[in-house]
């Protein structure tokens, strides 16, 4: 790493007290990652929005249990909540289904307990949103890297390639998967919309590797005799990692809008299964009666959201702190556009 | 560079096809469009599904089928394209196409061009006192409305905004603990954007908050809300606001020229009002509008220009946009003149939650329809507007990338005042990579909005396609599709190249 951009930048300007430490000094003895995970622990949103998603993760997830598998050879953990969201109970202390002890987001007009299916419907959307943003996060990074590192004609055929994937709607994708895999679970719609929503990372991965593979150390690597896969692995990536990781986030965050967008639209997550989305989708209705069942599930997905673009706000900032990132404005221009319009529909 | 634009237009259509061929399998195995008729208990349904099949050409693979799709859609056969019928109704899809995408764009276009000023300019704002008060808050208010899903939002526009708004004006009075309350929290949202020392916050906070409880309550008291009126007075008050805001931003006080060129075309529009009362009847139309408005802009451009020999750039800017505003603030009046003819006319029920015009309403009146129109586009407008906040956080960081450049500070070094160094300098170039962004916003208008559409019942281009997949429509779906799919290429074509033009450090590699 003694050729990383962050050391190099941190010799020729020494950074301010108040960001990593008290003197140059102690900044000298920091290797680039101390010094970004202190950047990242000053961050109190972003601390704030990691133990959150921490938390609540772990609260959903030992609530309901864990199910998995279909129908026929399900493999099932019980969480610690007392109902299922499959049980038709009697309806509570309050004839309407209003909140209470026993069931703290109250309950469906046929007796099923709100809290257990919001448990639930958390749970899927959290998973469809981790699988989406890996899959997308680790083929944005192979397509952005081979493209941007090797130039030329695999450039452009890998960059056309990915807008020909830019055109595909996504609603047609969870259309698609909904009538022929529905009963596969949500497993299969995770997968296929991660297989989709890549591009903008790409872009952005690639405009990293063009102007990372024309600086001084990958030269310095290669008279060296380094082979293109040690270029990449050990000198570019490293570099790139806080590009990757940050835009991963915002992947992660316009992940979960998109499941709720399309299962609102009755695309996504089928019906047996429920989703956060699903769950708005199907009790907007009963917004005026019990706006408890409409409340719950929007609050849950704007908590989450907002926890991880400050978590992602606070890695940009703990990577980058001048916001002077090295990739041509061109890409990021791309990259947002397209997240502009992920978030738009 | 004719080459490069050559190779890729002949790219772009290999890409169309490959995605239209992708769309076509993935639309064709999403579902069984006979499926609601072979439930159904027509006796004739065997009929019925032999004759769709035969004209759907269902019995041919979609593979295949594709080709059939392509080659009447490029008009090989007949010699004009045909994009078919629609499966349930059998009407022309480029008719239903044609009718949606004027109200896809009435909807879009008013909300892109409000998010785009609102995003850029406090995103620039928010670049220039970063790390302020006001930055914080606005960054926070940006990753709140990203996690917004906008269905969720949209519901309770309509109630709060639609249903219980048009429920208040049966009796439009605020009592005085509900003004109160509304005008802290207002307050202190406002004082919340105000950056400096605790007692300057408070100061901001007081003075906001007197201000809010005495317009609410003059509001309430004369039921401003049920009979608003703006007058000439109000649009005076207002146009001489803004422009002295505008001068404030773009030259600064010291400017006595911009100032002056400001104050005088506010006092061409106050001219103007009366006139525009005698001419703007009921039976008005669009283009005398728009000649108005070509009119108004032109003298003031002319104001800008002949009242001072340096610098006209800011001078003719500020004349400009101030008439702009008076202009906009004297449309909005004669609005509030229809108001009380529009509200028994809906049966006082105003603020509209479905559809894109009232249907009961029928009129000749010019401002009656205008007015139907702007109650319809006011809650998805509001939804789609919250997208500011993209705008915000790009512009945001674009400017504050530029704000570290070394010409910059050459520029501080030199003496420039700061405020030519942030317009001139800095926000030139930060707004250089916005054109890619707004290229592919430009395309994606066309695709529609398909949430917001649905929510609000407007049958534009979103609801189309939308409607297509559910029903399994292909030559609907393909349509809609075939369109934006060639927006969105082109867009990515038309980014390149533009930004090349503007940007000369861009080289296009040949």
């Amino acid at each position: 790493m003694a050729f990383s951009r962050k050391s190099k930048k941190n010799s020729q300007q020494p950074i301010e007290g108040n960001e990593t430490g008290s003197s140059n000094v102690e900044v000298a003895g920091l290797s680039q990652g101390q010094i970004i995970r202190k950047r990242f622990f000053q961050h109190k949103p972003a601390i704030a929005g990691l133990i959150f998603m921490i938390c609540f993760t772990i609260f959903v997830y030992t609530a309901s249990g864990i199910h998995l598998g279909t129908d026929g050879n399900q493999f099932t953990i019980k969480g610690w909540w007392k109902y299922s969201h499959e049980d038709l109970l009697p309806q509570g202390s309050c004839a309407d289904g209003c909140p209470s002890v026993d069931h703290p987001m109250g309950q469906l007009p046929n007796g099923r307990d709100y809290f257990s299916l919001v448990t639930r419907g958390s749970e899927i959307s959290l998973m469809i949103m981790i699988v989406i943003g890996g899959l997308s996060a680790f083929i944005g990074t192979v397509t952005g890297a081979v493209a941007g590192f090797f130039g030329g004609i695999i450039d452009s055929v890998m960059m056309r390639f990915t807008d020909f994937i830019l055109t595909v709607p996504f609603i047609l994708i969870g259309a698609v998967i909904g009538y022929n895999l529905g009963n596969f679970g949500v497993f299969p719609l995770a997968i296929f919309l991660g297989l989709f929503i890549w591009p903008g990372l790409a872009r952005l991965v690639r405009g990293e590797f063009l102007s990372l593979r024309e600086r001084e150390f990958v030269d310095a690597a290669r008279v060296a005799g380094a082979s293109n896969r040690r270029i990449i692995f050990k000198h570019i990536l490293p570099n790139s990692v806080g590009v990757i990781i940050v835009s991963t986030t915002l992947l992660l965050s316009s992940s979960i809008l998109l499941e709720s967008g399309l299962s609102y639209l009755g695309f996504g997550v089928q019906a047996p299964d429920v989703s956060l989305g699903a769950l708005i989708s199907a009790y907007q209705g009963e917004f005026i009666y019990a706006p408890w069942l409409f409340w719950w599930p929007g609050v849950i997905i704007i908590a989450i959201a907002l926890s991880i673009n400050f978590v992602g706000d606070g890695l940009r900032d703990a990577f980058d702190p001048r916001q002077r990132r090295r990739i041509s404005r061109k890409e990021r221009a791309v990259e947002t556009g397209t997240r502009a319009q992920v978030n738009k529909s | 560079m004719l080459a490069f634009i050559g190779r890729r237009i002949s790219l772009a259509l290999l890409i169309l096809f490959g995605s239209t061929y992708l769309t076509y399998q993935l639309a064709a195995y999403s579902g069984d469009p006979l499926a609601g008729l072979r439930e159904s208990t027509d006796p004739k349904k065997e009929v019925i599904i032999a004759e769709l099949t035969r004209t759907l050409q269902l019995d041919v693979p979609p593979p295949a089928r594709y080709f059939l799709w392509l080659q009447k859609a490029l008009g090989l056969a007949t010699g004009a394209p045909d994009f078919g019928n629609t499966v349930i109704l059998r009407l022309p899809v480029i008719d239903q196409i044609a009718a949606a995408i004027p109200i896809t764009l009435r909807l879009v276009t008013t909300a892109t061009i409000l998010s785009v000023v609102i995003g850029i300019s406090f995103g620039v704002l928010s670049a220039i006192r970063q790390y302020s008060r006001l930055d914080n808050s606005l960054t926070l208010l940006s990753f709140f409305l990203f996690s917004l899903p906008i269905f969720w939002i949209a519901v309770m526009l309509k109630e709060f905004m639609a249903i219980r708004f048009n429920d208040f004006l049966v009796n439009p009075t605020i009592d005085i603990s509900a003004n109160i309350l509304i005008s802290a929290v207002l307050a202190i949202i406002i004082s919340g954007f105000v950056s400096g020392t605790r007692k300057r916050v408070l100061i901001t906070w007081i003075v906001t908050f007197g201000l809010f409880v005495t317009l609410l309550f003059l509001a309430s008291a004369t039921a401003w809300f049920r009979y608003p009126t703006m007058g000439i007075f109000g649009i005076a008050i207002l146009g001489v606001l803004c422009s002295l805001g505008f001068t404030n931003i773009f030259s600064g006080f010291g400017n006595k020229k911009a100032i002056g060129a400001g104050l005088a075309s506010v006092v061409l529009g106050l001219i103007a009002y009366y006139p525009f009362q005698a001419i703007a009847g009921p039976g008005t139309n669009y283009p005398l509008m728009l000649a108005l408005a070509v009119l108004m802009l032109s003298s003031s451009y002319f104001i800008g220009y002949f009242f001072t020999k340096v610098d006209k750039g800011p001078v003719i800017r500020i004349s400009m946009l101030s008439a702009f505003m008076v202009a906009l603030f004297t449309i909005t009046d004669k609005l509030m003149q229809t108001w009380e003819e529009y509200f028994k006319l809906s049966d006082g029920r105003p603020i509209q939650t479905q559809g894109s015009y009232n249907i009961t309403i029928v009129t000749n009146d010019f401002w009656v329809n205008n007015l139907d129109l702007v109650t319809h586009l006011f809650l998805p407008t509001t939804a789609l507007a919250l997208g500011f906040a993209g705008y915000l956080r790009y512009s945001r960081a674009s400017m504050l990338e530029v704000l570290n450049m070394d010409y910059i500070r050459t520029a501080r070094a030199k003496g420039m005042p700061e405020r030519e160094v942030v317009l001139r300098h800095a926000v030139r170039n930060a707004m250089l990579p916005l054109t890619t962004l707004l290229t592919f916003e430009v395309a994606g208008l066309i695709g529609g909005a398909i949430i917001t559409e649905g929510i609000f019942g407007w049958r534009g281009m979103g609801s189309l396609s939308n409607e297509a997949i559910q029903s399994q429509d292909l030559n609907l779906l393909m349509a809609t599709f075939a369109i934006s799919a060639f927006l969105t290429v082109m867009a990515t074509l038309v980014a390149d190249l533009l930004y090349s033009v503007l940007d000369p450090r861009i080289r296009i590699r040949k």
